[in-house]
This record gives structure tokens, sequence and C-alpha cells, in this order.
């Protein structure tokens, strides 16, 4: 796989002809020679780029799995063979993995004997000069006053300037190559990409992440138990978790008021201030935490990802004793933060009670739109609330804390027996008779935090940096090999009749203003010589 | 921002958007697709003055004269328009005979008329490009930051980088031809900017408020723009070489053009400079997903299809050096790599979801 050595054609053996039998090892041979063909990885390549596709089209498990249960769920018929088909989890699916593995083999087979091929190349002499210079791609002839030895000596000098290697076989000719960079660009570039992969790879093994929400005036103490979510590769050990702690003291937020259209209620600014302290016992210092300035916390980082409304909810019972009093998150659903959740109160009597419905951060009072908000800020807030009783927890399975299972409770209704919506602004109280009561205190903010830790990011960004470097140096450096043939000349015994040739591997059309830059200047031509050798590139 | 610190405190003390700038920008940016226009308009009558090539130029003594004279011109031309092009395979190196003669005849050819026409159609281009400049620059001041946060703005800034990158390079390596070419998707860019993607002047998103959108997005925009002359290039570079393969009865300007085989080394020069951006803005952008979301890659749709550009693109590098490939094959690859970063813009922003939600629609 390189930009400079053309693979010969294959596979065009007419039918006619009776080929030899291939054994295993030939089979094998032929195998691998396919392989690492040039046309093998082209058409991988292309292959590559179209299984990409469908990871951006289809939703993903591992970037947004409620969307791919909506997906299963809307499309009953195409949906389970697509799930089947590895659709939803494109880039572990085993096509996808196929096709990238055999490129890595592919791209590994060409590099190995190519390595190999440019190690003794960059470490042997530049070859010696043809009988015939001027059969040469560029080339030229001058005389030269002096003698030939001479003339040698003043073409390996400025040969060497140019940073040539060279080379006398003889006594008659020099031989010079540069731009051994070149192909060592390539290889760099090839390698870096396997590279990157291993980085990828040691993400992938010893890599975790946690997500936790986190309201404003609480601490989170990080254990690997303590995340709402916590994934970790096959090799991470849970309890290697840093125990560092997090108070998120105050948490801004600023959302686009003067701008109409699209950017209404975009948001602005997120900005958490903290308490953090590496472990149990350890200093607590002062710290913002922000989108794009994630804070680093005894070798994890915490990001900042999301964030909403928690209001502050106290349910009593019926004799005035508080049963349920905290912040309770509601995950906002679209840009304007209509926040769903619920606040489940098992120590309710004589049932459980429960209570499922909407934060809205700035409501139209009328509901003409249903209950949704209209703007993401705290202008006009409003808890809109069913209320339930029965069992919260049927069969004791885990469950969602944003909602509730209804399938063993009862909706309690109203007096006259009408579905009831509790509607709440901050400070107001609706009573439940012979339940108790529900206050809606206040409105506090949380932060959605999430804690990465990955080793192998350092490897992959510094083959990332490598596949640059490699790229440039194999794309911009050009391979050129320079001859230069001194003879007496016939015409003056004190002057050497001097031929330069030139070839390079690739189309290189600076290559004869630089052949005629060094013979200026060899026969002490200023006019132009410096202009001439200026386009030559190393 | 940097912006910010080298910007008058009066400026900076409203670091709300400022509507009159911005009114100001847009009609800069109308002012310069009317210039934009105009220079199209003089682009397609340099071509049609090109036309038939004069009979004078092919035979008779004269010829031997014209092509001595454009040899020297062409020799200079052509190194130079090949430093810009990097290296390049032996497989396209060699133009053939009537290329070249056709090469010759398109230096000797053109017209009094058409030499003026061309003229002014560059000098009208260079107009545009400055207003539309200034526009960008008037966007950038009405927002106090770079302006490439939203689909309009990278637009704009995408069509300003294409428009620039074709001032700079036409005059040295006398791209008149290509003039049509790329005034023309610039001026749909533009107008598909204002028309369909437009967003008010306003502050950013937390997500990009970051020094990496200067880094990553800068240099994709200068991707963008150097693709989209590689593209042009490569669909004259197709019907050029459709035209030498099977001569058509009447010459017209596709034969003043340059040879095939020279615009296929100018096409992969530009599309290998573009690829070298590509592949910086795709490692920029893992570095910035990784401050930002926490990982440098999670296979967002906006990801996955900058990577699929990146692997087109570099699939049309390895064609190109595949012996048994025509040139003409590996360009169709490149085609389709362009056809993927238009994707990538106009589809993924607007109708994949993803973290990548910037397109201010």
């Amino acid at each position: 796989m390189s930009l400079d050595e053309p693979t010969s054609g294959q596979g065009t053996a007419s039918p006619q002809i009776r080929q030899p039998s291939l054994g295993p090892i030939g089979w094998a041979r032929w195998i691998w020679r396919n392989l690492t063909s040039m046309r093998t990885a082209l058409f991988l390549l292309l292959l590559l780029s179209v299984a990409a596709v469908p990871g951006s089209i289809f939703p993903q498990r591992t970037i947004d799995p409620g969307r791919v249960a909506d997906y299963l769920v809307d499309n009953p018929t195409t949906g389970p063979w697509l799930d089947r088909l590895g659709f939803f989890a494109v880039y572990t699916s085993p096509w996808f993995s196929a096709v990238y593995l055999l490129l890595l083999v592919s791209l590994i087979g060409c590099i190995i004997p190519r390595s190999r091929l440019h190690w003794h190349a960059i470490r042997s002499r530049p070859p010696r000069a043809p009988a015939r210079l001027e059969r040469l791609a560029a080339h030229t002839t001058f005389t030269y006053a002096g003698p030939p030895t001479k003339a040698l000596a003043a073409a390996s000098a400025g040969l060497r300037r140019r940073r040539y290697r060279v080379h006398a076989h003889d006594d008659a000719s020099v031989s010079a190559e540069i731009g051994y960079l070149r192909e060592t660009g390539n290889l760099v570039f090839h390698l870096a990409l396997c590279l990157v992969i291993v980085g990828v790879a040691v993400g992938h093994l010893w890599g975790w992440r946690g997500d936790v929400i986190v309201p404003e005036g609480q601490t989170f103490t990080s254990t690997f138990r303590s995340y709402h979510t916590f994934s970790g590769g096959a090799l991470v050990d849970p309890l290697a978790v840093p125990p560092f702690s997090m108070r998120i003291d105050r948490f801004d937020v600023r959302f686009e008021e003067q701008v109409g259209g699209s950017q209404f209620g975009a948001p602005r600014g997120f900005t958490a201030y903290t308490s953090t302290s590496e472990g149990p016992g350890q200093a607590t210092s002062q710290q913002v935490l922000s989108v794009n300035e994630p804070v680093s916390l005894g070798g994890a980082d915490v990001f900042l990802l999301g964030n909403g409304y928690a209001p502050v909810v106290t349910v009593r019972d019926a004799a005035g004793t508080i049963l349920y009093r905290q912040a309770t998150p509601f995950l906002a659903q679209d840009n304007f933060y209509t926040s769903v959740g619920a606040i489940k109160v098992p120590a309710a009597s004589p049932k459980m009670l429960g209570f499922s419905g909407f934060f809205l951060p700035t409501v139209d009072p009328t509901f003409a739109n249903g209950p949704v908000s209209e703007f993401p800020a705290l202008k006009n807030p409003e808890l809109a609330l069913s209320v339930w009783e029965g069992n919260l927890f049927p069969g004791g399975r885990s469950q969602s804390v944003y909602t509730l299972n209804t399938s063993e409770l009862t909706a309690v209704p109203k007096a006259d027996g009408q579905p009831l919506l509790i509607r709440l602004a901050p400070g107001q109280t609706y009573p439940l008779p012979g339940r108790g009561s529900i206050t809606f205190d206040s409105v506090s903010r949380f932060a959605g935090l999430s804690v990465r830790s990955d080793p192998g990011k350092g490897l992959t960004l510094l083959a990332a940096l490598l596949t640059i470097a490699g790229l440039i140096t194999s794309l911009l450096v050009r391979r050129r090999r320079v001859f230069v043939r001194a003879a007496a000349d016939p015409a003056d015994a004190t002057a050497t009749l001097v031929t330069i040739g030139a070839l390079s591997k690739t189309a290189d059309p600076g290559l004869a203003a630089a052949l005629q830059g060094l013979a200026d200047e060899m026969a002490g031509r200023s006019s132009g010589a410096a202009a001439a050798a200026r386009p030559e590139r190393t | 921002m940097p912006l910010s610190t080298a910007l008058p405190a009066v400026a900076v003390i409203g670091a709300a958007p400022s509507p009159e700038l911005a009114g100001a920008a847009n009609l800069a940016l109308y002012s310069s697709m009317a210039v934009f226009t105009i220079a199209m308009l003089l682009y397609t009558a340099y071509l049609a003055a090109l036309g038939p090539v004069s009979r004078e130029g092919q035979n008779g003594d004269r010829a031997q004269e014209l092509v001595t004279v454009a040899a020297d011109a062409l020799g200079a031309g052509v190194t130079r328009a090949d430093s810009a092009s990097g290296g390049a395979t032996g497989a396209a190196g060699g133009a053939s005979a009537g290329a070249a003669a056709d090469e010759v005849a398109a230096l000797a050819g053109p017209s009094l008329r058409a030499r003026k026409l061309a003229g002014s159609a560059y000098g009208m281009t260079c107009l545009a490009t400055l207003v539309l400049i200034g526009s960008v620059v008037l966007r950038g001041l009405a927002v106090m930051r770079p302006p490439w946060g939203n689909m309009f703005e990278f637009a704009t800034a995408g069509a300003t980088a294409a428009a620039v990158a074709y001032c700079v390079l036409a005059r040295r390596n006398r791209w008149e031809w290509l003039g049509l070419f790329v005034v023309g998707p610039v001026l749909l860019t533009l107008g598909t900017a204002l028309l369909a993607f437009y967003t008010e002047a306003a502050e950013l998103m937390p997500a990009l408020k970051s020094v990496w959108l200067v880094i990553h997005v800068t240099v994709a925009i200068l991707a963008v723009g150097v693709f989209v002359l590689g593209f042009s290039v490569g669909v004259v570079y197709l019907a050029r070489s459709h035209r030498e393969a099977s001569p058509p009865a009447r010459r017209t300007f596709w034969e003043t053009l340059p040879s095939a085989a020279s615009l296929e080394r100018t096409a992969y020069g530009l599309n290998m400079v573009g690829f070298i951006l590509w592949t910086f803005t795709l490692v920029a952008g893992a570095i910035w997903a990784q401050k930002a979301w926490g990982s440098y890659w999670t296979w967002d749709p906006k990801e996955v299809w900058t990577f699929v550009v990146w692997v087109v693109y570099a699939a049309y590098m390895h064609a190109r050096a595949t012996a048994g490939w025509e040139p003409r094959k590996a360009m169709w690859i490149a085609i389709a790599g362009f056809v993927t970063v238009v994707l990538n813009f106009a589809v993924v922003n607007v109708f994949f979801v993803g973290q990548h939600s910037y397109s201010g629609l």
C-alpha cells in the first residue's frame, strides 16, 4: 500500500493455459499475495467507507440506546432483522470488524516487506551511473574550466550541500540520491495507523466511564458503585476507580434571550463551581467545571456533559410528618427543558404514593400547546404531576428513577372522579385528602457529570500526530537520483566536459530546474542559478 | 477569544451580537454575489470566445513560430503549476503529442478579445472575493468570534476559502479556464447559505466555545475550499479526457484547455493538499471531542462522515498509484469523495441526530 510502487495486475490468466496446481502452502501464499496487494487494499478501503455509513443512519446502542428501543417499537418488522444483522451496533459488528481487520492485515502485510526493503535502501550507496546519461528524464552537458577531478569534486560538494547522499563508484562519475524520507514518511504513516488502533484497543480494555447526576449543593463521592451508570473495559479493576469527591457549590446557566428565531433559548453558558478533593482526608480545593473545560481528579477526568432541573419537593403524611424531601432530578426532553420525572414515596400509607409528570421552567399557564416549556430558563416554573398509589416496585425489579412503573399502581382521581393533574408553582402545596400533601418548595439545578479514564489516549494522540507527519513527508518529499560524469574535453585540454543526468521516482516537474541549478553553479554562472535551484524540494 | 483582546473595549462590552454589523455583513455578501455573477458571465463569455480554435494557429509557418513562443511560456507555466501539485506518479506523467499540441494552441490561441474577457473576469472575481472577505470579517465583528459557528457561517467561509485559493493560484497557473468552474460553485454555495442556512448573528453554544473552533474548523474550511478546486479541475479533466479519447468533430473551447494529463496532475495536487488538511481536521476534531465530550471518538454521525470522506480520498490516492487503474477511474473516486464532503455538510448536519448539532437551523 504505497503511493509510489504500482502493483502488477493479477488474475488475468487465460482459460486455455493449464495452470500448475497449488498445494496448501501455495494457496496460502496466493491468498496472502492477494490480500496484501494494492488492489485489495483499495477495495477494502472503499468497502470500509460504505460499511461505516449505516452507523450514521441508524441509532447506535453505544450512543443512544433509547433511540434504538424507539426504533424497534416503530419498526416491528424490519427492526429485529436490522438488530440481528448488527445495524444498531455497526462498529462492533462482525462485518465491519471483518473489513477493518482485513485492511489491517493487508496493511501489515505490505509494510513489513517494504520496511525491510527501505532498511536496505537507506543503508545502501547510490547506484552506479548509467552509461548514457542523456537518456535520463533530465540531463544537461556543459564545459567545466578545470580538470575532471576538480569537476567531480565540485559536483560532489554541490550535491552534498543540497543534502544528497553522494558516492563515487569510479574516477569518472559521481552518483547521488536524495529523498529517502519519502518512503520513511510513507512507512511511518502506515505504521502510525496501526498504532492508532493499538491506542484505541488499550482504551477499550483499560478505560472506563461513569455517569452521575449531582444536584446543586450535593456532594458526589466516586466509587464504581456510586455512579448511576458505569461501564469499563474487560481489564478494568472497578476497585481502582479513584475515590475523589466533588461538591457542586453553584451551577450557573445562561440562555439566548436577545436573538430571536432558531437561536432563541439556545444555551450560552454552563458553569459549575465545585469543591473537590482527591480522596478522603485530602485537602479541598475550588475548581470551575464547564463545557470544554474538564477537571482532572485522581487520574480521571470529570466532564460536564449534561444539566437540568431538580425541583425540591416535600411530601407529608396526613399528620404532617415529612415522608420525602429532596431535590429530584427531572430529565429535559427538548431544547426548552420540558422535563419529565417521578417522585416515589414508598413510606406513604395506607399505600405507597407515586407522582409522575412534567417540570416546566417557563410555562404557558393555558397549556395551549400542552405541557411544554417555552424557555429553558426559570421564568415561570411549574410542576404538573399526576398521582398514583399502590405498589411502586412490582416484582422488586430495578427501574428507572425518572418514570413510574404503573402496572401495580392506580391513578388517584379528583374528588369528583375526574383525572387529577396537580399544577404547582414554587411555594405552593396541594392537599391530598386522607393521604397527606405535596409541596413544591423550590427549584435547584443538577449537573450531569461524566467521569472518564482512557489510558490509551496518549498513545492514540501520538500515533495520530505521527500519521500527519508521515503523510506530509511522504507526499511532499521527492526522491531523486543525480549522476555526474566528467570526461576530458577533446577541444580544450584544460577543460572538462561534464554531463549531469537526473531522474525521479515520481512525476517531478522541478527536476530539470534543480539540475540546471547545479550545472550553473559548477560552471560559475550566477545568472538565474539561485532562482533555478530554488524550486528543488527535499 | 483572541478577537476580543485585540479589539477596543467598547466593542467587547457589547459582547452581545451586533445586528447592525451583521446587516452590513449580509449587504456585503449580496454585493459580492452580484460581482461574482458578473465574473461568471465574463468567464462564460471568455470560454465562448475561445470557441472554435483559430485555424491559423494550427498550420502553416506561423504555427512553428507560435509553438516556439508558446513552448517557453508553457515551460514556465507548467513548472509553476506543478510545483503546487506535488508528487505525481509516472502513470500520468507523459502528455501525448496531440495533447501537447493542444496545449500549445491553448497558449497561442486566445484572441485579444478572449484575453481581455479573461482579464476582466479575473479582476471581477478578485473584487468579489475581497468584498466576500469583508463580509466574513464584518460577521466576525458582529458576533465577536471567528464567524464559523453554524452552517451559514461555515458555508460562507468555505466559499471564501475556495475563492481566495482560486484568486491566489489562478494568476500563476493561468487558470482562466477554471474560473467558471469555481465561481459557479461559489455562487451556488453562497446562495444556498443565504436561502437555506441563514442564521441570526448570535453567541456560540457552550460546546463551541473553545480555541479548537479556530483550529479544527478553520482547517476544515481550508480543506473544503481546496477540495472544491480539486473537484472542479477533476470534472474539467473528465470532460477533457473524454474528448481526447474520442475527439469530437467540432473543436470547441475544451480543446484549448490544458491537456488531460496536466489537468489530472493539477487535480491530484489539489486533492492531495485537501487530503492532508482533512487528516489534520480529523485529528484536531478528535482532540477537541476528547476535551468537550470526554471521548476522542464516539462514532457520532459527523465523525463517521468525516472518516468516510477521509477513507474515500485515501482510496483515491491509492487508486491513482495502482497500476491497472486508469486515472479516469481514480478521478471518479475523488469525485465521490467530494460528494461525501457535500453530504457531510448538507445532509449530516441537518438530518442526522448527533452531537454536532450546531447547524443553527
